[in-house]
């Protein structure tokens, strides 16, 4: 692998490996801070999950710049447990049953125990058999005798993919939850690299908490109570696979996606395609018309509105527990953030409220 | 009585080997290495298959009675079959994989620069309509991506026929580590199970005049072919496969359509899809177990089928035996098993074999 990629992806996997399944966002914390807090001054939580890593830039009424990463991934709970060690499950976001069978898991109870998804051999499926399970229904196989699974896993308790990272050709990764601590795990590289003198504002990351359950949940909580002058948004964007009209997708290894969009600020937007073609930055535009379906949404209607930018990482295989992307693109990405958070201009243009009529 | 593989570090090292049918060389290799201290002599055949002899008693006595041990080698995988302009490739399955089980999975390939990773890619549910999302998505929209850009990159590492399997973490998991799961469970376990009978044999040979031979054979999951050129060649009298057996154990699963169950010991067959099993052979291998305690059990439906379909009927026939660890999950990246039951059935094959004489039993 390309050595300048090499310690951005060790950081995108042990930041990916953290288990952070939808509403136990809280959970991974203490390794979130031993991860990352190294490279901002305060770390702090808040009542629905969200993480705020603060860099400052040290001026006095410097702008606010938000830049919003969810940290929640998709996973299971808990449901029902059975006898002979299987344990039902209830999934929690977009889960497909289809790359369910099978899977290696591993169940956070009072201790994290493995356990595999059952499925039918070919031996046992007769042939018109072709509908599986729904996910409410989906079994995992513990080996565990029931008395001590309802001891060792209450009901609720969450149920994640198995953390096994692999590279590919072409500085490619798979693995797990790259949706989307990959995206966390760049910001994170970039900001923390940029001396505090050149930030263009203080900076917040956030981390948000449950954007695979509720686009409304943890982001606009979070943005409000951090008050920012104005928002990048970044989130994992479907790569393309030749099932899927081209239009529809962005192309893995083509650098980073900017959404033109009515639900964000078409100002920031195109300050920030001007900073991407400044810089040499690889992107594509694409229309993401009356949604963007991602936090933008959310955060840019909080605090009398704020301006906000989105941007995506190409990503193939979403929701599987093997996610593929592109080091180029994370590396496109990364120069990106760089730049945003030390753009004076943008500071300049975007900072500021307009008073009320009084 | 000995546990032998009891840390499973035998069992280990032959489930991450890569081996689908036709191509088990690295198999082949490996338990070839270990073959000069477990026989007293061995081929390897012009299939790949390979046969260990081990003599005992007498070795000037004519009469003897050949018996052959046999499990097969070879996994279930995939093989590619168009390298796509996107860098994609497309693939068949080697031997009967359920299409539920490929969609997301990483793939070890082999081509020519040795083996990649690779993930298998497909439609990401945001881009499935509701009505698709609870059926597994069929072969054709299936694609193997193993990072590259284009079909000129792909070239350069996998070409059409390249063979692949799963690429799948082996680990003990359960109350106390008492189940396994890992890919080519089916048939690791026998050549697992073999390898330490063999070992035990030559520590301490049996008195009877036999001439044991255990075969590790080829290509079992495209249709029992290794098997039966050895069979005839050999030509035993007697013969026992050892393999994995489906077991429909799930809670769900109506009683009846219980094939085995695991902790339960090895499964002896009555009966499968393509062998109707001795019915003295069984009985023998009943009576040991009962008398050495060894657990054991038989298998409650009639499905599946092994080397036994082709080795029972070779030359001019031999009464043979099937014993296999029940396994979960059969033919997936995760199949399941139970630590137990794998060291039951290892026992059982050496009581059998120090307890055969020179005559019928």
């Amino acid at each position: 692998m390309n050595n300048s990629y090499e310690s951005l992806a060790q950081e995108i996997v042990a930041l990916s490996s953290v288990m952070s399944v939808s509403g136990y966002e809280a959970r991974g914390m203490d390794e979130i801070c031993r991860l990352l807090g190294k490279g901002f001054d305060r770390v702090e939580t808040d009542a629905v999950g969200n993480c705020f890593l603060w860099k400052y830039c040290g001026r006095d009424g410097a702008p606010k710049i938000l830049v919003d990463t969810h940290f929640d991934e998709i996973g299971m709970l808990v449901r029902e447990i059975l006898t002979d060690g299987f344990v039902r499950l209830v999934p929690i976001g977009g889960l497909s049953p289809s790359v369910l069978q099978a899977a290696d898991v591993i169940l956070y109870g009072k201790e994290a125990i493995r356990g595999v998804i059952v499925s039918t051999p070919p031996h046992l499926r007769s042939a018109d058999e072709n509908r599986l399970p729904d996910c409410e229904e989906l079994l995992v196989d513990t080996g565990y005798p029931k008395e001590e699974l309802e001891a060792l896993l209450p009901i609720g308790s969450p149920v994640g993919f198995a953390p096994v990272y692999r590279e590919l050709l072409s500085g490619r990764l798979a693995g797990k939850s790259f949706d989307n601590k990959a995206c966390a795990a760049i910001a994170a590289h970039a900001i923390s690299s940029v001396p505090k003198e050149k930030l263009a504002g203080d900076v917040v990351l956030m981390l948000s908490s449950y954007e695979e359950t509720s686009r409304l949940g943890g982001a606009s909580a979070g943005a409000f109570s951090c008050t920012p002058d104005y928002a990048m948004v970044i989130d994992v964007n479907l790569a393309t696979v030749p099932d899927v009209p081209k239009v529809e997708t962005v192309p893995l290894g083509g650098g980073l996606s900017i959404s033109v969009s009515a639900a964000t600020d078409l100002n920031l937007t195109r300050a920030v395609q001007a900073l991407c073609k400044a810089r040499g930055i690889a992107h594509t535009m694409i229309a993401a018309a009356s949604s963007t379906g991602t936090n933008a949404t959310s955060i840019q209607l909080v605090d009398g509105g704020i301006p906000t930018v989105d941007i995506g990482l190409p990503l193939r295989n979403m929701h599987t527990y093997n996610e593929v992307i592109d080091l180029s693109d994370a590396e496109a990405l990364c120069s990106l953030v760089e730049a945003f958070v030390c753009d004076r201009e943008i500071a300049d243009r975007f900072c500021g409220r307009e008073e009320l009529p009084r | 009585m000995k546990r032998y593989d009891k840390d499973l570090t035998l069992l280990r090292e032959l489930s991450l080997l890569f081996g689908p049918s036709g191509c088990e060389g690295e198999v082949a290799d490996t338990i070839e290495r270990a073959l000069p201290s477990l026989c007293d002599s061995y081929t390897r055949d012009r299939m790949g298959n390979l046969i260990a002899l081990i003599r005992t008693g007498d070795p000037e006595k004519k009469q003897r009675r050949k018996v052959m041990i046999s499990a097969h080698m070879d996994e279930v995988g995939v093989m590619v079959s168009e390298l796509c302009e996107d860098g994609l490739l497309r693939f068949d399955t080697v031997g009967g994989i359920d299409v539920s089980v490929l969609e997301g999975r990483k793939i070890t390939l082999e081509g020519a620069c040795g083996k990649i990773s690779g993930v298998i890619a497909s439609k990401a549910i945001h881009h499935k309509e509701r009505k698709d999302r609870n059926k597994p998505t069929p072969m054709a929209k299936l694609f193997i991506d193993i990072g590259a850009r284009d079909r000129a990159e792909a070239e350069g590492y996998v070409s059409v026929g390249s063979f692949g399997t799963f690429d799948s973490e082996f680990y003990r998991f359960g109350k106390d580590g008492a189940f396994v799961k890992g890919k080519a469970l089916d048939d690791r376990m026998g050549c697992a199970a073999m390898i330490s009978v063999m070992s035990s044999l030559m520590g301490d040979r049996p008195k009877a005049d036999l001439d044991l031979y255990f075969c590790f054979t080829v290509r079992e999951e495209i249709g029992l072919s290794g098997a039966k050129v050895v069979a005839q060649r050999i030509a035993p009298e007697l013969a026992i496969v050892l393999e994995s057996t489906a077991v429909a154990d799930l809670p769900d699963t109506e009683d009846a359509k219980r094939v085995a169950e695991l902790g339960a010991g090895g499964a002896l067959s009555v009966m499968d899809r393509s062998t109707i099993y001795d019915r003295d052979f069984l009985a023998f291998a009943r009576w040991i177990a009962e008398e050495q305690a060894i657990p054991v059990q038989l298998k409650k439906y009639v499905s599946g089928g092994n080397d036994a379909g082709s080795i029972h009927k070779s030359g001019v026939g031999v009464r043979t035996l099937a014993l296999s660890v029940p396994t979960r999950y059969l033919h997936s990246p995760a199949c399941v098993a139970s630590v137990s039951d794998y060291h039951s059935v290892t026992r059982l094959v050496e009581a059998m074999l120090r307890s055969m004489t020179p005559v019928l039993p």
